[in-house]
């Protein structure tokens, strides 16, 4: 009897250690499905507008070479927010949608609505970010000045 | 929060009295309605400033001014300069503040920092901007 209890206790060991071994087992083939991706980083969006907007300025100025003085040091400002803002967040490089300007005027439209962005992501941001999309939204603003 | 608060409202204070002297030499009345509207614009800030203070304020230090302004040229310089640094100025206080008091803060820098554009534009200063505004270059 006490030997069979042995057995017994044993046997039902063994089985709970085999339903952990299955159910790890289960674990492990959810883990090879495809994850959801990450949610992108809030700041995304302000890294997106400044690559469109960097890309932007360099079709105009292609298009008219004699703003390239005045446009250039503007779309060197968007590539450094880039820089910086790469540095924060992890980022794939999102191909940003092209911008459809083709004008200082739409260039200046499109400050305009990036710096709306970047007010947002400001406010949003936590301390420790707020500095930095605060002074990339005020260099916006200070573009569309100066190409009033 | 009292700390950067108290620098912003330093900043705002020099600006004012910064623009009693630029205002005097400028030589056309189009550039000196638009001292007069960047006064006022910091007395506002200034007004703001005080009423976030905790403490009572000590009434301001005279101010020197970092060069002599005898001419339009050094006007607009003084301006540029004011301006850059109440944009510095506020720029901590972002990090300190939440929310419509973080909105408040962002828009005194920018306004700052579009004014310092402005200025450079009549200065002809080139590039009339800076990549980060309210950061020392």
């Amino acid at each position: 009897m006490v030997l069979t209890d042995r057995v017994r206790t044993t046997r039902r060991r063994l089985l709970g250690g085999g339903l952990g071994v299955a159910t790890l087992a289960g674990c492990g083939v959810f883990r090879d499905e495809p994850k959801p991706p990450p949610a992108p980083d809030p700041l995304q969006p302000v890294l997106d507008e400044a690559l469109a907007l960097a890309g932007a300025y360099d079709r105009v100025i292609a298009a008219q070479p004699a703003l390239s003085a005045r446009l250039t040091p503007l779309a060197a400002d968007h590539r450094s927010h880039a820089a910086e803002l790469a540095k924060l967040i992890d980022t794939k490089a999102s191909a940003p949608p092209p911008e459809a300007v083709d004008s200082v005027a739409g260039l200046r439209a499109a400050e305009l609505a990036a710096q709306k962005t970047a007010v947002a992501a400001c406010r949003a941001a936590p301390a420790d970010r707020a500095g930095l999309v605060g002074s990339i939204a005020a260099c916006r603003a200070t573009h569309a000045e100066a190409l009033r | 929060m009292n700390e950067q608060v108290a620098a912003a409202l330093a900043a705002e204070e020099a600006a004012i009295y910064a623009y009693g002297i630029i205002g005097v030499e400028l030589p056309e009345s189009a550039q000196v309605t638009e001292a007069r509207a960047a006064e006022q614009a910091h007395r506002d800030r200034r007004d703001y400033l005080v009423g976030k203070m905790d403490q009572p304020r000590t009434s301001p230090a005279g101010y020197r001014m970092p060069f002599p302004v005898t001419d339009r040229g050094t006007a607009l310089k003084l301006a540029i300069h004011v301006e850059d640094g109440v944009a510095q100025a506020w720029r901590p206080v972002l990090a300190v503040t939440q929310d419509a008091d973080r909105m408040t803060a962002l828009a005194a820098m920018t306004d700052a920092a579009v004014r310092a554009t402005r200025w450079r534009r009549l200065a002809a200063v080139s590039p009339a901007t800076m990549a980060f505004p309210g950061w020392a270059e």
